[in-house]
This record gives C-alpha cells, sequence and structure tokens, in this order.
C-alpha cells in the first residue's frame, strides 16, 4: 500500500509546513515509508514546487473561512494578528478531519479556553458562538437548551461585534443569555438580568426576549 | 475490456447552485434550462460511526427547490474522494442515490482528485482537489470503484478533470491519454471544466487546444466554465467572474464536437455574485444558450475556428 504513504506525505506537505521544511532540507530520507523510489523522488520535487506553496495557501484559505463561518464574532474580536498566530497553534496540533468543520470550530473554542488571552471580553463571545453551534448543529432530537453568563452588557457587545466593531467599554450587566431551538425555527434567545448582590437571576422582572438568530442576539 | 458511453439527455444551460446565487436563478429566463448542485450541501454527515450517519438539510433542499423553480437538478459532488489509496465510502454513493431518487438527478459527478488521506488512526481532509498521478495503478485503482458508483446509482456518472497547481512528475501518461483510458475502462463520463484546463495550461506552460484535440470527446457528458483570477504569479480556478475570452474560443471549438454532451454549466462562488454583478452574468448565459442551441441545429453549426489563448 505504498499509494496511501505517498498521499498521506502529500497531504502533509500541504497541511504541516515543518514537515515540508525537513523534507526540502533532507530530501527523501524526511519521508516515512513504505515508499517505492519514483514516490519518494516525486515527493522530493513537489516540496520544491512553488505550487505546493499556494496550494497551502488555498487549503489554508478554505480552513480560515470555515472557522470565520462558524464563529465570526470570536475571529472579529481577536483581529487579523492574533487569529492568526491562535489559528497556527491550534493547527499545528490539529490536522483537519471533519468535512463540515463544526467539529473544529468546536476544538478551536476549547482551545482558545486554556489559552492565556487578554481579551476582557473573548470568553463570554466564545461561550456564546459556542452555545450557537450547538443549537444549529444537525442532531437527532431536540437541540439541548444552552445558558451562557455575561458579565457585560451581551446586547452591547454582541450587537457590536456583529456590525462589524470592536467592543470598546461595554457597560458591566451580570445576567444569562438562554437559548433554545425548536425544530427548524430560528434560536430565540432571552436574557434574564441578575438580581444584585447576591447574583441570583431573576427571570420574573429581569428577562427579555431576543428574537435573533445565529450571531445577532 | 471497452464500456459504451453514457447517454445524457440534452438540457442545455446550467448555474452551479449556491445560495446567493438565488436571485440570479430567479431572474432568469429561458436562457436558463438546468440547475446543478453540490449534493453534500443537503445533508450533515455525522461521522461513520454514527447511527444515523446522514441528516438531512429540509430547510436547504426547500431553498434549492424554491431556486430551481422546477428546472432539472443534476448533482456535481465534492465527497466522494475517489481517488483516495486507503479508502472508499460506499455509503456516500448510497447517499448520492437517496437523493437522486428525492430530486431526480438526470446525470452525477464528482471530482477525479483526492482529498481525504490517512493520518494516523483517522483521516485528514485536505479541503482542496489533490492531484492523482496519471499511472496505470491509479487506473486500476479507480476502475473498479467508478464500477461500484455506477451499480448503487443507475444514472451515468462523470468524473471532473482537475486543476493542479503542481503535477506529479514522471507520470506514464499525459492527461488526455489517461482521461481517455480511464472512461473507456471504467464506462465514466467526464465533466470536461474547460476553465480548469485553460488554468493548467497558463500556468504550467501548454497549449490547451492542443490537449483537447488529443481527447476523445465522446466521453464529455458535461463542459463546465468559469472565470478566475491572479494570485501570486498563479492564475486560480476561483470562480470568480465571467468567462474569460480564451475559454469562450475553447468552448465554441469543442462543443460541436462532443456528441453526448448533456450540458454546459456556468460556476461562480457565491461570494463573487455582488461584485460581478447580475447582468453581466445572465449575458454569459444567454450567450452560452445561444451557442448551444447553434450546436443543437446542425445546419446552423458554426464553423470550428482555430483557438488561441491569451
Amino acid at each position: 500500500m505504498t499509494a496511501l504513504a505517498f498521499q498521506t506525505a502529500l497531504a502533509r506537505l500541504i497541511v504541516e509546513p515543518d514537515f515540508r521544511d525537513a523534507v526540502r532540507g533532507e530530501g527523501a530520507s524526511a519521508l516515512p515509508g513504505p515508499l517505492t523510489a519514483l514516490e519518494a523522488s516525486r515527493l522530493v520535487t513537489i516540496a520544491h514546487d512553488r505550487g505546493l506553496d499556494m496550494n497551502r495557501t488555498l487549503h489554508k484559505g478554505f480552513r480560515l473561512g470555515k472557522l470565520r463561518a462558524l464563529l465570526p464574532l470570536t475571529c472579529k474580536l481577536l483581529m487579523p494578528s492574533r487569529l492568526a498566530g491562535e489559528v497556527a497553534a491550534f493547527w499545528h496540533d490539529n490536522p483537519p478531519a471533519s468535512f463540515s468543520f463544526l467539529p473544529e470550530a468546536l476544538e478551536f473554542c476549547a482551545f482558545l479556553e486554556g489559552r492565556p488571552l487578554r481579551s476582557i471580553y473573548l470568553a463570554e463571545v466564545l461561550a456564546y458562538e459556542r452555545a450557537v453551534l450547538e443549537l444549529e448543529r444537525a442532531r437527532v432530537g431536540p437541540a439541548p437548551p444552552q445558558s451562557v453568563r455575561f458579565r457585560h452588557d451581551p446586547v452591547r457587545l454582541l450587537g457590536a461585534l456583529a456590525a462589524g466593531w470592536r467592543p470598546r467599554a461595554v457597560p458591566a450587566r451580570p445576567c444569562l443569555l438562554l437559548g433554545s431551538k425548536d425544530g427548524d425555527a430560528p434560536v430565540r434567545w432571552t436574557l434574564v438580568d441578575a438580581v444584585s448582590p447576591s447574583g441570583r437571576y431573576d427571570r420574573r422582572h429581569g428577562a427579555s426576549e431576543c428574537g435573533a438568530k445565529g450571531s445577532t442576539a | 475490456m471497452r464500456f459504451p458511453t453514457p447517454t445524457l439527455p440534452k438540457l442545455g444551460v446550467g448555474v452551479a447552485y449556491q445560495a446567493p446565487l438565488a436571485p440570479l436563478l430567479a431572474a432568469a429566463g429561458p436562457e436558463l434550462d438546468y440547475v446543478e448542485v453540490v449534493p453534500d450541501i443537503l445533508w450533515t454527515d455525522l461521522g461513520r460511526a454514527a447511527e444515523p450517519r446522514y441528516l438531512d438539510d429540509r430547510a436547504g433542499r426547500r431553498a434549492l427547490e424554491h431556486a430551481a423553480a422546477a428546472r432539472p437538478i443534476v448533482a456535481h459532488g465534492i465527497g466522494l474522494s475517489i481517488g483516495s489509496a486507503g479508502m472508499f465510502d460506499t455509503a456516500h454513493v448510497d447517499q448520492v442515490e437517496r437523493w437522486r431518487r428525492r430530486l431526480g438527478f438526470a446525470w452525477h459527478s464528482d471530482h477525479l482528485a483526492f482529498h481525504l488521506a490517512e493520518h494516523g488512526d483517522g483521516s485528514m481532509n485536505v479541503g482542496i482537489t489533490l492531484p492523482l498521478p496519471r499511472d496505470r495503478e491509479t487506473v486500476e485503482l479507480l476502475v473498479p470503484r467508478i464500477r461500484e458508483v455506477r451499480q448503487r446509482v443507475p444514472v451515468p456518472f462523470l468524473l471532473e478533470n482537475n486543476v493542479y497547481h503542481f503535477d506529479i512528475p514522471e507520470c506514464e501518461m499525459d492527461e488526455p491519454t489517461f482521461l481517455n483510458r480511464l472512461c473507456r475502462e471504467s464506462g465514466c463520463g467526464l465533466v470536461l471544466d474547460l476553465h480548469n484546463v485553460y488554468t493548467n495550461a497558463r500556468n504550467h506552460g501548454f497549449d490547451a487546444a492542443a490537449m483537447l484535440a488529443e481527447m476523445e470527446l465522446e466521453h464529455v457528458g458535461e463542459i463546465h466554465v468559469a472565470g478566475g483570477m491572479e494570485l501570486d504569479g498563479f492564475y486560480l480556478d476561483a470562480h470568480s467572474d465571467t468567462i474569460p475570452d480564451p475559454v469562450w474560443a475553447l468552448l465554441e471549438w469543442i462543443l460541436p464536437r462532443c456528441p453526448n454532451v448533456g450540458g454546459v454549466t456556468f460556476e461562480l462562488f457565491g461570494s463573487w455574485f455582488e461584485s460581478v454583478g447580475n447582468a453581466r452574468i445572465r449575458a454569459d448565459l444567454r450567450r452560452l444558450r445561444a451557442l448551444w442551441a447553434a450546436v443543437l441545429r446542425p445546419a446552423r453549426r458554426p464553423a470550428p475556428r482555430a483557438v488561441e489563448l491569451a
């Protein structure tokens, strides 16, 4: 089954820049077997081909495009430079496995949650978009309701990001966003304000309905 | 063994469906005969271990049927990865067949490439179509798989010639020889993507017309046309514009020479729809429709002319 090893190596040349650089530097000795001499020679030649770099650009564009589509507010909050660094660190240890990329988006959420990030809003935005994915992902049976705890006003915070702005000085507003989805209907969000100072949430007096879908709470 | 060339209905001119193109489809008149859909968007694949594995996208189906407005629908898949050495997913093929029964695809197709590769205990999805070595070994891998697809989905099956930014060195066959042999031995037809041919010719410096002249055109069941763009010294099959003049020239030369072609499909990514504009796209569709009509009327068939690439 040398064709199988050949295809794996070819895919890795595109996905893993460290592997590509090793093949460029060390030649066939950097290639795992079993490969025929012709297959090894082909891979070494391809590693030096400019077209390989174009394929890597297209691969990254495709993969990043999926993350941007599934986590638009998180990507907006991170800004391009920070996003590029985080995505590169995530991709280094996570080869692309899924065609739909929704599992990858959820794994990226978990990855970011473990990173030291300076944004005071990121945890809330991340939790909200993870809840959206859980509500909208295809599944057997109804989607489990989601609850997202906010420390800042979610309407102002998420509204700014959805409008394409960086959120600044968002006022404090301890609250919960409760999300639910019924069949093909849009996601419905209910905002429940906390009753200070105990931190309990008051459904009766602080609740308001947000009929927005997806990223525009 | 040589298999007969698949027989396709003469549908005419189609558009590759994407949700942002709905206004184009809604406004289109007789210049649009059919709609081509990527069937993979009609379901969510929860993975091989899941039961059920596939969940239907009912909203997506409704949107497609509304946009198609009773026009015939053909399928052009992206998920099969028929060239993957270590896997051949017959459950995916069966899922295409389920949707063929629902939507009545006149034919279906996928890409002559691979995007899934073994990696550790699982698989890796590169997300772009990667080239296969044009060797006898590859033909022997593909032929039984194509026969399996043809058995499971009882309408003509076509494979699309790939676009490639690097070529596999030292292949046993050139591209026309490889495509001719694969079609002859497997019974599959060809989605001849002229923009892929043009893109490869520009990036690798060969004569597109000379390549096409070497092909057995009775295998061509569908033709794809599109526009692209330059990036970092490469011309890309970006589906980002209307049809460039050199691709028109290739189409005008080849269409009268494809006796079994069922349709010509224009491809545009939805994200480019606004910038390209409805008017320019519909002008291309009308030109395609006029060419198609002229070719179907033998007495008025345009005289083939020499093809020149810009």
